[in-house]
């Protein structure tokens, strides 16, 4: 709307107020859009929890709680499925985390070094052998350097490609669907090491499922310390290994124990890869709490149970099932709550 | 490779060696081979799906094309065509991307574009709370409230029970926040000055949306979308739960239909024996899950590569 109207002395000197905004209809639309996208995501959460909490809460007793499995709906419990899921969490817990923090402090901190680091420590190395000769060394010593000298060069060229194919592996394995993770389960768990479709064998599998997810979250947490504590300790005369382990993790641990609980309420609410690795057991029996009869325990697990009620239509199994998911949503949030609280209070910005 | 020079020692001399360490030197080792079981998952992963899957080829009632092209999967009559298992993957994908992406993407755009700093902050969480639900909660859901709904609309007849309608808006539901959060995430790097700059020159907030700072994001966006679909393709309890257990070769969302993942699922449940067919089956339908999702996966990571524009 360009106007070649010259403008007048007046106009000039006396500034027109500037001109009211007007509301365009394709604005206010887009705006309604866009709002009405998040109410209705938030919506069906209030949906779904509501309808959840409406078909279930009746089934919630202190029976319900602590009793065992049951084909008469009046007497059936969930108390199996809760020590079963409990022992699962242990297994899990106690396999996944040792391997995922390890490897996450071991990739951040040891093997992010760059080709250009690598042929410098190289070079420095071959000099050093030059001078070995020089000084007219032989024998063990010699020969012991000269392989590192070799190793050095050779790792200078493949380390960092393994170490980037190391990455990206891992991020597409957290990609990798649930179901996938319970075939791996079912052929190298039970057909291959001969385990009993067990809570172990169950346990297991949902470690290698959440490995990948405390693998990243931990190299978030380690990548968030910054460098200069490491550099600072090493100043003083740490190793690097004593500056990483006494430094930079104690830094970074409420942001690893966070990214863990994360990836164990992933871990809680998984039931494809347990049925694919256990079926669907039907027994009457308690487990076992004790991980030695790990492998003697027959599935027990809490979306197990639930599905298995979730599939039998009458209307007494139903309620069964949402009572379950209530318990299901209980322990998840509160899981969740600890994370938050653990990162709100031990974290720091540098 | 610049040559080491012997004769010309410039290093200071005199710092104290630095003392060998061996215990820290096998711990190091411990933690590499820590980070080499990611790598060991993979090829674990691709050894047992192709070790058992071989079984199920190498039988004499199917073949690779049969496989792939045969339109019936019908197990107890030795009929393995996965196109009925793959279409209904795939119906059921298409449908929650048709929910998904509408929600996740205005979800997205409010939250960076609109919404005041307030409310992005406690809507934030909550959204992330859907996406930790556990998808036997969805199924769950599905059936209990979703089904019924769409019987109530007369979207749905009555007597279907199991529709791929339901099934795929509740995995909709699920790829929702997955979409939004992180569409937010790519809409939010995009910088405050180029929003300024068309601020500047009399855009309204709407045209800043969608003609910078979408088309800016555009890689970051495309990339969760995708995701998001390759995580509906794999996804297992909520359409084992709202869609069935009949394969069926069809593209009506009104019909009951059998996914790869619910297939799994069923012959889990029941007592197939290593060495039979249906037990090598469901290997070879994994195979192909595998490699779809991977396949969408390596899209993803192309379409970051390809069109991410870097800003300073």
């Amino acid at each position: 709307m360009a106007t070649n109207a010259q403008p007048t002395p007046a106009a000039l000197a006396e500034p027109r107020p500037l001109a009211k905004k007007r509301l365009r209809p394709a604005d206010a639309i887009f705006h309604i859009a866009v709002l009405s996208a998040v109410l209705i995501a938030l919506g069906v959460l209030v949906w779904l929890l509501v309808s959840i909490t409406i078909s279930g809460a009746g089934a919630i007793d202190w029976n319900f709680l602590t009793g065992k499995v049951s084909t008469n709906a009046d007497r059936a419990g969930f108390g199996s499925a809760m020590r079963g899921s409990v022992v699962l969490m242990l297994i899990t817990f106690s396999v996944a985390v040792p391997l995922g923090f390890a490897a996450a402090i071991y990739l951040e901190k040891f093997a992010n070094v760059t080709r250009e680091q690598l042929l410098g420590s190289a070079h420095l190395r071959r000099r050093k052998l030059n001078e070995m000769i020089a000084h007219g060394e032989s024998g063990f010593g010699l020969r012991r350097q000269r392989l590192a000298v070799r190793a050095a060069f050779a790792w200078a060229k493949i380390g960092p490609r393994i170490n980037r194919t190391v990455e990206v592996n891992i991020s597409n394995l957290a990609a990798v669907p649930s179901i996938v993770y319970g075939l791996l389960g079912l052929a190298l768990f039970i057909s291959i090491a001969g385990l009993q479709k067990s809570l172990l064998a169950g346990g297991l599998t949902l470690a290698l499922l959440v490995l990948p997810i405390i693998i990243i979250a931990s190299r978030e947490a380690v990548r968030a310390v910054p460098v200069s504590i490491e550099q600072g300790a090493m100043a003083l005369g740490a190793s690097r290994w004593q500056a990483v382990s006494r430094q930079v993790v104690p830094a970074a641990f409420p942001g690893m124990l966070t990214g863990t609980i994360l990836a164990m309420s992933r871990a809680i609410g998984e039931s494809a890869p347990l049925i694919v690795v256990g079926g669907i057991v039907f027994g009457t029996q308690m487990p076992s709490i004790s991980p030695l009869e790990a492998n003697e325990t027959p599935l027990f697990a809490m979306p197990l149970q639930i599905f298995f009620w979730a599939q039998d239509p009458r209307a007494s199994f139903q309620e069964l099932a949402a009572g379950g998911i209530i318990v299901l949503l209980v322990v998840l949030v509160l899981m969740n709550l600890v994370a938050i609280i653990l990162r709100n209070k031990f974290q720091r910005r540098w | 490779m610049a040559p080491a020079d012997s004769t010309v020692n410039t290093e200071p001399t005199g710092l104290r060696r630095r003392r060998r360490r061996p215990l820290e030197q096998g711990i190091l080792l411990l933690f590499a081979a820590a980070a080499t079981v990611s790598i060991l998952v993979t090829v674990g992963i691709v050894f047992t799906l192709a070790n058992e899957g071989i079984d199920f080829f190498r039988a004499d009632q199917v073949n690779v094309w049969t496989f792939l092209t045969g339109t019936a999967w019908v197990p107890v009559e030795d009929q393995w065509g996965v196109l009925p298992l793959l279409s209904a993957s795939l119906v059921i994908a298409g449908i929650a991307a048709l929910v998904a992406i509408p929600l996740g993407l205005g979800s997205a755009i409010y939250l960076s574009e609109y919404a005041p700093r307030g409310v992005r902050s406690t809507v934030k969480p909550v959204l992330e709370l859907l996406a930790g639900m556990p998808t036997i909660v969805l199924g769950f859901f599905a059936l209990d409230s979703i089904t019924p709904a769409l019987h109530a609309l007369g979207i749905v007849p009555e007597k279907q029970l199991f529709n791929a309608l339901a099934a795929g808006i509740v995995v909709g539901i699920l790829i929702t926040p997955l979409i939004s959060s992180l569409s937010e995430d790519a809409l939010r790097a995009v910088p405050q000055a180029m929003r300024d700059g068309a601020y500047g020159v009399g855009a309204t907030r709407r045209v800043v949306s969608t003609r910078i700072v979408l088309p800016a994001a555009l890689s970051g966006v495309m990339a969760a979308i995708v995701l998001g679909v390759s995580r509906a393709v794999g996804e297992t309890m909520a359409v084992t739960l709202a869609a069935g257990t009949q394969p069926n070769l069809s593209i009506d969302p009104r019909d009951p239909m059998q996914t790869i993942t619910a297939y799994i699922v069923q012959v889990s449940q029941g007592e197939a024996t290593r060495g039979s067919l249906q037990y090598s089956s469901i290997f070879a339908v994994g195979i192909l899950l595998f490699v779809v999702t991977l396949v969408i996966n390596l899209v993803a990571v192309r379409i970051v590569r390809r069109f991410r524009t870097v800003y300073q």
